[in-house]
Protein backbone atom coordinates (compact mmCIF):
# COMPACT_ATOMS: atom_id res chain seq x y z
CA UNK A 1 0.00 0.00 0.00
CA UNK A 2 2.59 2.40 1.41
CA UNK A 3 4.60 1.43 -1.97
CA UNK A 4 1.84 1.57 -4.32
CA UNK A 5 1.70 5.18 -3.11
CA UNK A 6 5.28 6.25 -3.17
CA UNK A 7 5.63 4.60 -6.44
CA UNK A 8 2.54 6.86 -7.38
CA UNK A 9 3.73 9.91 -6.16
CA UNK A 10 7.04 8.89 -8.50
CA UNK A 11 4.88 8.77 -11.39
CA UNK A 12 2.99 12.02 -10.59
CA UNK A 13 6.24 13.77 -10.24
CA UNK A 14 7.69 12.51 -13.47
CA UNK A 15 4.77 13.08 -15.60
CA UNK A 16 4.48 17.02 -14.31
CA UNK A 17 8.13 17.38 -15.02
CA UNK A 18 7.50 16.45 -18.52
CA UNK A 19 4.45 18.51 -19.16
CA UNK A 20 6.32 21.26 -17.38
CA UNK A 21 9.34 21.16 -18.84
CA UNK A 22 9.82 23.30 -22.32
CA UNK A 23 11.04 21.30 -25.53
CA UNK A 24 14.37 22.77 -25.67
CA UNK A 25 15.51 21.93 -21.97
CA UNK A 26 15.68 17.93 -22.41
CA UNK A 27 17.37 16.78 -19.23
CA UNK A 28 20.46 17.11 -17.51
CA UNK A 29 21.45 13.36 -17.59
CA UNK A 30 19.38 12.57 -21.19
CA UNK A 31 19.76 13.51 -24.74
CA UNK A 32 17.16 13.45 -27.81
CA UNK A 33 18.15 11.85 -30.48
CA UNK A 34 15.71 11.33 -33.89
CA UNK A 35 16.65 8.83 -36.96
CA UNK A 36 16.29 10.40 -40.66
CA UNK A 37 16.49 7.74 -43.54
CA UNK A 38 17.69 9.72 -46.42
CA UNK A 39 19.26 7.00 -48.29
CA UNK A 40 16.62 6.46 -51.28
CA UNK A 41 14.79 3.43 -52.43
CA UNK A 42 16.42 1.12 -49.53
CA UNK A 43 14.65 0.21 -46.55
CA UNK A 44 16.59 -1.04 -43.54
CA UNK A 45 16.61 -2.04 -40.22
CA UNK A 46 18.18 0.25 -37.64
CA UNK A 47 20.18 -1.82 -34.54
CA UNK A 48 21.25 0.25 -31.39
CA UNK A 49 23.66 -1.12 -29.40
CA UNK A 50 22.92 -4.78 -30.84
CA UNK A 51 19.43 -4.85 -30.99
CA UNK A 52 16.99 -3.57 -33.69
CA UNK A 53 15.23 -0.12 -32.67
CA UNK A 54 13.83 0.15 -36.05
CA UNK A 55 12.32 -2.50 -38.68
CA UNK A 56 11.40 -1.93 -41.95
CA UNK A 57 12.64 1.92 -41.52
CA UNK A 58 11.40 4.02 -45.21
CA UNK A 59 13.43 6.24 -46.89
CA UNK A 60 11.93 9.50 -46.45
CA UNK A 61 10.52 8.62 -42.76
CA UNK A 62 11.75 10.34 -39.70
CA UNK A 63 11.53 9.48 -35.76
CA UNK A 64 10.20 11.09 -33.13
CA UNK A 65 12.66 12.29 -30.58
CA UNK A 66 13.94 9.14 -28.52
CA UNK A 67 15.58 10.61 -25.19
CA UNK A 68 18.39 8.67 -24.54
CA UNK A 69 21.38 8.92 -21.62
CA UNK A 70 23.77 11.09 -22.73
CA UNK A 71 26.48 8.10 -23.63
CA UNK A 72 28.14 6.45 -26.91
CA UNK A 73 26.04 4.15 -28.78
CA UNK A 74 27.01 1.48 -31.38
CA UNK A 75 24.54 1.92 -34.52
CA UNK A 76 24.96 -0.14 -37.18
CA UNK A 77 22.35 -0.31 -40.43
CA UNK A 78 21.62 -3.34 -42.77
CA UNK A 79 18.91 -4.68 -45.06
CA UNK A 80 15.59 -5.12 -43.63
CA UNK A 81 16.05 -9.27 -42.40
CA UNK A 82 20.08 -9.14 -42.77
CA UNK A 83 22.31 -9.97 -40.12
CA UNK A 84 23.60 -7.05 -37.52
CA UNK A 85 27.29 -8.53 -39.48
CA UNK A 86 26.47 -7.60 -43.08
CA UNK A 87 25.83 -3.69 -42.27
CA UNK A 88 24.89 -1.12 -45.05
CA UNK A 89 26.13 1.56 -43.00
CA UNK A 90 28.28 1.53 -39.64
CA UNK A 91 29.37 0.14 -37.04
CA UNK A 92 29.54 3.83 -35.86
CA UNK A 93 29.61 5.11 -32.50
CA UNK A 94 26.87 8.02 -31.67
CA UNK A 95 28.30 10.18 -28.97
CA UNK A 96 25.12 12.10 -27.17
CA UNK A 97 25.88 14.79 -24.66
CA UNK A 98 23.15 15.58 -22.15
CA UNK A 99 20.48 17.89 -22.79
CA UNK A 100 21.29 18.04 -26.61
CA UNK A 101 19.50 17.20 -29.09
CA UNK A 102 20.89 15.16 -32.30
CA UNK A 103 19.46 13.64 -35.78
CA UNK A 104 21.43 11.04 -36.87
CA UNK A 105 20.98 11.03 -40.94
CA UNK A 106 21.27 7.89 -42.83
CA UNK A 107 22.34 9.20 -46.26
CA UNK A 108 24.37 9.27 -49.55
CA UNK A 109 27.57 10.79 -49.57
CA UNK A 110 28.71 13.35 -52.42
CA UNK A 111 30.13 10.31 -54.10
CA UNK A 112 26.87 7.84 -53.59
CA UNK A 113 28.06 6.31 -50.93
CA UNK A 114 25.94 5.06 -47.66
CA UNK A 115 26.92 6.60 -44.85
CA UNK A 116 25.59 8.64 -41.19
CA UNK A 117 25.91 11.65 -39.94
CA UNK A 118 25.06 12.98 -36.21
CA UNK A 119 23.94 16.61 -36.63
CA UNK A 120 23.08 18.80 -33.57
CA UNK A 121 20.25 20.51 -33.52
CA UNK A 122 20.08 24.07 -32.36
CA UNK A 123 17.88 24.52 -29.88
CA UNK A 124 18.76 28.05 -28.74
CA UNK A 125 15.92 30.60 -28.29
CA UNK A 126 14.44 32.27 -31.13
CA UNK A 127 13.65 36.46 -31.24
CA UNK A 128 9.56 37.15 -31.10
CA UNK A 129 8.64 37.04 -34.60
CA UNK A 130 10.68 34.93 -36.06
CA UNK A 131 11.51 31.13 -37.08
CA UNK A 132 15.05 29.03 -38.08
CA UNK A 133 16.07 27.47 -40.85
CA UNK A 134 18.45 25.02 -41.15
CA UNK A 135 19.62 23.51 -44.59
CA UNK A 136 21.58 20.20 -44.44
CA UNK A 137 23.42 18.74 -47.43
CA UNK A 138 22.34 15.06 -47.10
CA UNK A 139 22.73 14.23 -51.04
CA UNK A 140 25.33 12.57 -53.34
CA UNK A 141 25.97 16.09 -55.42
CA UNK A 142 28.28 18.61 -55.49
CA UNK A 143 28.29 21.96 -53.62
CA UNK A 144 25.05 23.50 -53.46
CA UNK A 145 23.53 27.31 -53.33
CA UNK A 146 20.02 27.28 -51.45
CA UNK A 147 17.69 30.12 -53.22
CA UNK A 148 15.21 31.65 -51.08
CA UNK A 149 12.42 33.45 -53.32
CA UNK A 150 15.31 32.60 -56.49
CA UNK A 151 17.98 34.67 -54.88
CA UNK A 152 20.86 32.61 -53.49
CA UNK A 153 20.28 32.79 -49.47
CA UNK A 154 23.25 30.39 -48.39
CA UNK A 155 26.32 29.41 -50.64
CA UNK A 156 28.61 26.73 -51.13
CA UNK A 157 26.90 24.38 -49.05
CA UNK A 158 28.41 20.61 -49.80
CA UNK A 159 27.67 17.31 -48.01
CA UNK A 160 27.75 16.38 -45.09
CA UNK A 161 27.67 20.00 -44.17
CA UNK A 162 24.51 22.97 -42.53
CA UNK A 163 23.62 26.29 -42.67
CA UNK A 164 21.15 28.03 -40.57
CA UNK A 165 19.61 31.60 -39.88
CA UNK A 166 16.55 33.02 -37.86
CA UNK A 167 14.31 34.94 -40.42
CA UNK A 168 11.15 36.39 -40.22
CA UNK A 169 7.90 34.40 -39.71
CA UNK A 170 6.55 33.52 -43.08
CA UNK A 171 6.64 31.46 -46.56
CA UNK A 172 9.76 30.91 -48.44
CA UNK A 173 10.10 29.45 -51.61
CA UNK A 174 12.84 27.62 -51.44
CA UNK A 175 15.13 25.81 -53.59
CA UNK A 176 18.34 24.22 -54.39
CA UNK A 177 21.10 25.18 -57.38
CA UNK A 178 24.53 23.44 -57.79
CA UNK A 179 26.65 25.92 -56.57
CA UNK A 180 27.15 29.69 -59.10
CA UNK A 181 24.05 28.98 -60.99
CA UNK A 182 20.16 29.47 -60.67
CA UNK A 183 18.30 26.31 -62.16
CA UNK A 184 16.77 24.79 -59.62
CA UNK A 185 17.76 20.49 -59.40
CA UNK A 186 15.70 20.82 -56.19
CA UNK A 187 12.40 22.67 -55.56
CA UNK A 188 11.85 25.45 -55.69
CA UNK A 189 8.72 24.55 -52.86
CA UNK A 190 7.36 27.08 -50.02
CA UNK A 191 8.46 26.48 -46.64
CA UNK A 192 7.05 27.67 -43.76
CA UNK A 193 9.11 30.09 -41.03
CA UNK A 194 7.37 29.14 -37.80
CA UNK A 195 7.67 31.40 -35.09
CA UNK A 196 9.59 29.62 -32.45
CA UNK A 197 10.15 26.91 -34.67
CA UNK A 198 13.56 25.37 -36.04
CA UNK A 199 12.76 24.04 -39.27
CA UNK A 200 15.44 21.82 -40.76
CA UNK A 201 15.15 20.98 -44.52
CA UNK A 202 17.45 18.19 -45.78
CA UNK A 203 18.81 17.99 -49.49
CA UNK A 204 18.64 13.93 -50.00
CA UNK A 205 18.79 11.78 -52.70
CA UNK A 206 21.25 11.87 -56.07
CA UNK A 207 21.44 14.17 -58.38
CA UNK A 208 23.12 10.96 -60.83
CA UNK A 209 19.76 8.61 -60.09
CA UNK A 210 17.52 12.23 -60.55
CA UNK A 211 15.95 11.81 -57.34
CA UNK A 212 16.86 14.85 -55.53
CA UNK A 213 14.31 15.56 -53.06
CA UNK A 214 13.71 17.49 -49.50
CA UNK A 215 12.63 16.23 -46.31
CA UNK A 216 11.76 18.23 -43.18
CA UNK A 217 11.60 18.29 -39.71
CA UNK A 218 10.73 20.84 -36.88
CA UNK A 219 11.62 21.21 -33.97
CA UNK A 220 9.31 23.87 -31.51
CA UNK A 221 9.00 24.99 -28.56
CA UNK A 222 11.96 27.43 -29.12
CA UNK A 223 10.04 30.86 -28.64
CA UNK A 224 10.86 33.79 -26.54
CA UNK A 225 7.77 35.55 -24.49
CA UNK A 226 7.24 38.83 -24.16
CA UNK A 227 8.52 39.96 -20.68
CA UNK A 228 5.18 41.23 -19.20
CA UNK A 229 2.01 42.45 -20.37
CA UNK A 230 1.17 46.52 -18.97
CA UNK A 231 -1.85 47.43 -19.61
CA UNK A 232 -3.41 50.47 -17.63
CA UNK A 233 -1.96 54.51 -17.50
CA UNK A 234 -4.71 56.08 -15.63
CA UNK A 235 -5.36 54.55 -12.10
CA UNK A 236 -9.19 54.88 -13.33
CA UNK A 237 -10.00 51.76 -11.30
CA UNK A 238 -7.22 51.03 -8.66
CA UNK A 239 -7.66 49.15 -5.60
CA UNK A 240 -6.95 51.11 -2.14
CA UNK A 241 -3.87 51.89 -1.56
CA UNK A 242 -2.93 51.38 2.17
CA UNK A 243 0.33 53.94 1.52
CA UNK A 244 -2.02 56.74 0.36
CA UNK A 245 -4.84 55.93 2.96
CA UNK A 246 -2.39 57.03 5.61
CA UNK A 247 -1.72 60.12 4.05
CA UNK A 248 -5.16 60.82 4.32
CA UNK A 249 -5.78 59.87 7.57
CA UNK A 250 -2.69 62.16 8.31
CA UNK A 251 -3.71 64.62 5.69
CA UNK A 252 -7.31 64.91 7.72
CA UNK A 253 -5.84 64.44 11.45
CA UNK A 254 -3.45 67.64 10.26
CA UNK A 255 -6.97 69.61 9.12
CA UNK A 256 -8.88 68.99 12.31
CA UNK A 257 -5.86 70.14 14.16
CA UNK A 258 -5.52 73.16 12.11
CA UNK A 259 -9.19 73.24 12.11
CA UNK A 260 -9.54 73.33 16.01
CA UNK A 261 -6.28 75.79 16.53
CA UNK A 262 -8.27 78.22 14.59
CA UNK A 263 -11.62 77.52 16.18
CA UNK A 264 -9.74 78.23 19.28
CA UNK A 265 -8.20 81.34 17.79
CA UNK A 266 -11.57 82.38 16.52
CA UNK A 267 -12.90 81.37 20.32
CA UNK A 268 -9.64 83.67 21.48
CA UNK A 269 -10.62 86.36 19.28
CA UNK A 270 -14.56 86.41 19.91
CA UNK A 271 -13.48 86.78 23.95
CA UNK A 272 -10.87 89.58 22.95
CA UNK A 273 -13.57 91.36 21.08
CA UNK B 1 -0.94 7.54 -21.00
CA UNK B 2 1.94 9.31 -19.10
CA UNK B 3 2.54 6.21 -17.22
CA UNK B 4 3.07 4.21 -19.89
CA UNK B 5 4.97 6.96 -21.26
CA UNK B 6 7.06 6.54 -18.37
CA UNK B 7 7.29 2.81 -18.29
CA UNK B 8 8.13 3.33 -22.12
CA UNK B 9 11.14 5.61 -21.44
CA UNK B 10 12.20 3.54 -18.94
CA UNK B 11 12.11 0.52 -21.00
CA UNK B 12 14.46 2.45 -23.40
CA UNK B 13 16.68 3.10 -20.82
CA UNK B 14 17.29 -0.12 -19.64
CA UNK B 15 17.46 -1.86 -23.29
CA UNK B 16 19.71 0.87 -24.77
CA UNK B 17 22.48 0.67 -21.96
CA UNK B 18 25.33 3.27 -22.13
CA UNK B 19 28.29 1.64 -24.69
CA UNK B 20 31.66 1.30 -23.11
CA UNK B 21 33.50 2.31 -26.66
CA UNK B 22 34.32 6.19 -26.05
CA UNK B 23 34.72 7.77 -29.81
CA UNK B 24 34.96 11.67 -30.37
CA UNK B 25 31.91 13.35 -31.55
CA UNK B 26 31.73 13.05 -35.04
CA UNK B 27 30.23 9.16 -36.64
CA UNK B 28 33.23 6.67 -36.92
CA UNK B 29 33.59 3.33 -37.86
CA UNK B 30 34.23 1.15 -34.70
CA UNK B 31 36.02 -1.32 -35.01
CA UNK B 32 34.03 -4.67 -35.39
CA UNK B 33 30.25 -5.15 -35.22
CA UNK B 34 28.78 -6.69 -32.17
CA UNK B 35 27.61 -10.04 -33.42
CA UNK B 36 25.95 -10.97 -30.18
CA UNK B 37 22.94 -9.15 -28.61
CA UNK B 38 23.79 -7.78 -25.14
CA UNK B 39 20.35 -7.03 -24.36
CA UNK B 40 17.38 -8.32 -25.39
CA UNK B 41 15.85 -6.82 -28.49
CA UNK B 42 13.36 -3.95 -28.49
CA UNK B 43 9.92 -3.63 -28.79
CA UNK B 44 10.59 -2.25 -32.64
CA UNK B 45 6.69 -0.89 -32.82
CA UNK B 46 7.09 1.21 -29.93
CA UNK B 47 9.37 4.06 -31.70
CA UNK B 48 6.97 6.49 -33.31
CA UNK B 49 7.77 7.60 -37.01
CA UNK B 50 6.28 10.03 -39.43
CA UNK B 51 6.78 11.07 -42.93
CA UNK B 52 9.59 13.62 -43.46
CA UNK B 53 7.52 15.35 -46.94
CA UNK B 54 7.39 18.44 -46.73
CA UNK B 55 3.79 19.81 -45.46
CA UNK B 56 1.29 22.63 -45.50
CA UNK B 57 1.63 24.90 -42.29
CA UNK B 58 -1.98 25.76 -40.85
CA UNK B 59 -2.49 29.27 -41.47
CA UNK B 60 -3.17 31.31 -38.49
CA UNK B 61 -7.27 32.28 -37.82
CA UNK B 62 -6.87 35.88 -35.88
CA UNK B 63 -9.81 35.92 -33.05
CA UNK B 64 -11.46 39.24 -33.85
CA UNK B 65 -13.99 39.72 -31.02
CA UNK B 66 -14.44 38.93 -27.77
CA UNK B 67 -17.63 39.00 -25.94
CA UNK B 68 -18.84 37.79 -22.54
CA UNK B 69 -22.44 38.60 -22.18
CA UNK B 70 -22.44 37.79 -18.56
CA UNK B 71 -19.91 40.37 -17.76
CA UNK B 72 -21.03 42.65 -20.07
CA UNK B 73 -17.64 42.74 -21.97
CA UNK B 74 -17.26 43.29 -25.74
CA UNK B 75 -14.71 44.13 -27.40
CA UNK B 76 -12.83 43.91 -31.16
CA UNK B 77 -9.56 42.30 -31.05
CA UNK B 78 -6.42 42.65 -33.45
CA UNK B 79 -3.20 40.99 -34.13
CA UNK B 80 -0.30 42.47 -31.92
CA UNK B 81 3.48 41.56 -31.16
CA UNK B 82 6.27 42.66 -28.89
CA UNK B 83 7.39 46.06 -28.32
CA UNK B 84 10.81 47.12 -28.46
CA UNK B 85 11.24 46.72 -24.78
CA UNK B 86 9.84 43.44 -24.91
CA UNK B 87 6.55 44.11 -23.37
CA UNK B 88 3.56 42.96 -25.30
CA UNK B 89 2.32 45.21 -28.13
CA UNK B 90 -1.34 46.49 -26.99
CA UNK B 91 -3.56 48.58 -28.44
CA UNK B 92 -3.91 52.38 -27.53
CA UNK B 93 -8.02 52.20 -26.57
CA UNK B 94 -9.01 49.98 -24.15
CA UNK B 95 -11.88 49.26 -26.21
CA UNK B 96 -9.92 47.01 -28.64
CA UNK B 97 -8.15 43.71 -27.36
CA UNK B 98 -4.66 42.76 -28.61
CA UNK B 99 -4.12 39.25 -29.60
CA UNK B 100 -0.57 37.64 -29.17
CA UNK B 101 -0.43 36.96 -33.02
CA UNK B 102 2.87 35.03 -32.75
CA UNK B 103 1.29 32.07 -30.30
CA UNK B 104 -1.80 30.14 -30.98
CA UNK B 105 -5.42 31.12 -31.92
CA UNK B 106 -8.66 29.66 -30.65
CA UNK B 107 -8.19 27.10 -33.79
CA UNK B 108 -4.62 25.51 -32.64
CA UNK B 109 -4.17 22.07 -31.39
CA UNK B 110 -2.64 23.12 -28.62
CA UNK B 111 -1.66 26.39 -25.95
CA UNK B 112 -2.80 28.98 -25.12
CA UNK B 113 -4.68 32.06 -26.88
CA UNK B 114 -3.51 35.16 -25.27
CA UNK B 115 -5.88 38.37 -25.51
CA UNK B 116 -5.01 41.14 -23.47
CA UNK B 117 -6.45 44.71 -23.39
CA UNK B 118 -5.42 48.03 -21.41
CA UNK B 119 -7.85 48.37 -18.33
CA UNK B 120 -7.82 51.97 -18.83
CA UNK B 121 -6.31 55.21 -20.14
CA UNK B 122 -6.43 58.95 -19.99
CA UNK B 123 -7.09 59.60 -23.15
CA UNK B 124 -10.12 57.36 -23.46
CA UNK B 125 -11.07 56.13 -19.87
CA UNK B 126 -12.08 53.08 -18.39
CA UNK B 127 -12.19 50.18 -20.38
CA UNK B 128 -14.23 46.95 -20.36
CA UNK B 129 -11.66 44.62 -19.39
CA UNK B 130 -11.95 46.65 -16.38
CA UNK B 131 -14.85 44.15 -15.61
CA UNK B 132 -12.52 40.98 -15.85
CA UNK B 133 -11.75 40.60 -12.31
CA UNK B 134 -15.48 40.22 -11.59
CA UNK B 135 -16.04 37.33 -13.66
CA UNK B 136 -16.15 34.07 -11.99
CA UNK B 137 -15.67 30.50 -12.30
CA UNK B 138 -18.35 28.88 -15.15
CA UNK B 139 -19.02 32.46 -17.18
CA UNK B 140 -18.91 31.67 -20.96
CA UNK B 141 -17.03 33.50 -23.03
CA UNK B 142 -17.54 34.02 -26.63
CA UNK B 143 -14.32 34.23 -29.08
CA UNK B 144 -15.46 35.11 -32.60
CA UNK B 145 -12.82 34.48 -35.53
CA UNK B 146 -11.51 35.94 -38.62
CA UNK B 147 -13.62 32.69 -40.51
CA UNK B 148 -16.52 33.95 -39.22
CA UNK B 149 -17.04 31.02 -36.53
CA UNK B 150 -17.81 31.57 -32.98
CA UNK B 151 -16.28 29.86 -30.46
CA UNK B 152 -17.41 29.02 -26.68
CA UNK B 153 -15.49 28.82 -23.70
CA UNK B 154 -16.12 28.66 -19.99
CA UNK B 155 -13.87 30.71 -17.24
CA UNK B 156 -12.17 28.05 -14.81
CA UNK B 157 -10.41 30.92 -12.92
CA UNK B 158 -9.97 34.55 -12.60
CA UNK B 159 -6.72 35.85 -10.95
CA UNK B 160 -4.53 38.42 -9.49
CA UNK B 161 -1.48 38.66 -9.51
CA UNK B 162 1.97 41.13 -9.06
CA UNK B 163 3.28 41.94 -12.24
CA UNK B 164 6.81 40.81 -11.52
CA UNK B 165 5.08 37.00 -10.75
CA UNK B 166 2.96 37.08 -13.52
CA UNK B 167 3.34 32.97 -14.86
CA UNK B 168 4.42 34.19 -18.48
CA UNK B 169 5.86 30.94 -19.77
CA UNK B 170 2.58 28.88 -18.59
CA UNK B 171 0.10 31.73 -20.24
CA UNK B 172 2.10 32.27 -23.40
CA UNK B 173 2.72 28.16 -23.50
CA UNK B 174 2.39 26.52 -27.14
CA UNK B 175 1.81 23.23 -25.86
CA UNK B 176 -1.16 21.79 -23.32
CA UNK B 177 -4.97 21.28 -23.99
CA UNK B 178 -6.45 24.48 -25.87
CA UNK B 179 -7.02 27.05 -23.86
CA UNK B 180 -8.31 31.16 -23.65
CA UNK B 181 -6.47 33.80 -21.62
CA UNK B 182 -7.41 37.44 -21.08
CA UNK B 183 -5.03 39.68 -19.07
CA UNK B 184 -5.60 43.05 -18.66
CA UNK B 185 -4.13 45.17 -15.40
CA UNK B 186 -5.48 45.45 -11.35
CA UNK B 187 -3.94 46.52 -8.13
CA UNK B 188 -2.94 49.94 -7.24
CA UNK B 189 -1.92 52.14 -8.94
CA UNK B 190 1.12 53.83 -8.56
CA UNK B 191 1.08 57.67 -9.98
CA UNK B 192 4.72 58.50 -10.87
CA UNK B 193 4.76 55.50 -13.12
CA UNK B 194 1.87 55.37 -14.23
CA UNK B 195 1.68 51.58 -13.90
CA UNK B 196 -0.55 48.92 -12.37
CA UNK B 197 1.11 46.67 -9.62
CA UNK B 198 -1.14 43.56 -10.77
CA UNK B 199 -1.85 41.60 -13.73
CA UNK B 200 -5.35 40.52 -13.75
CA UNK B 201 -5.96 37.12 -15.69
CA UNK B 202 -8.79 34.50 -16.50
CA UNK B 203 -8.21 30.92 -17.90
CA UNK B 204 -11.17 29.73 -19.88
CA UNK B 205 -11.43 26.41 -21.70
CA UNK B 206 -13.37 25.30 -24.75
CA UNK B 207 -17.17 24.85 -23.94
CA UNK B 208 -20.14 23.32 -25.50
CA UNK B 209 -21.54 26.71 -27.36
Amino acid sequence: MRYKLLAGIAVGIIATLGVAVPAQAISPTTANLYVLHAVPATPVDVWVNGSVLLSNFQPGTLTDAQDLPAGDYTVVITAVGAPITTPVIGPATLTLAANTSYTVVAHLDAGGNPTATLFTNDLSTIPAGQGKLTVRHTAAAPAVDILANGTPAFTNLTNPNEVKANLPVGSISAAVALTGTTTPVIGPADVAIQEGVNTIVYAWGSAEAGNLQLAVQTIGGLHSNPTGVNTGSAGLTADPNPAAIGVGVASLLALMIVGSAATVRARKSRVGA
Amino acid sequence: MNIRMVQGALVLLLLLPVSACASPTAVEDSPTPTPTSVTPPPNSGSVGTQSAALQPVRAAVPPVRVQVPAGGIDVTVEPVGVLADGQMELPANPRVAGWYRYGPDPESDAGGTVIAAHVDSLKYGLGPFSKLKLLSAGTKVQVTTADGVSHSYKIQTTQKILKTQLPIAQLFDRTGAPRLILITCGGQFDNTTLHYSDNIFVTAVPDAP
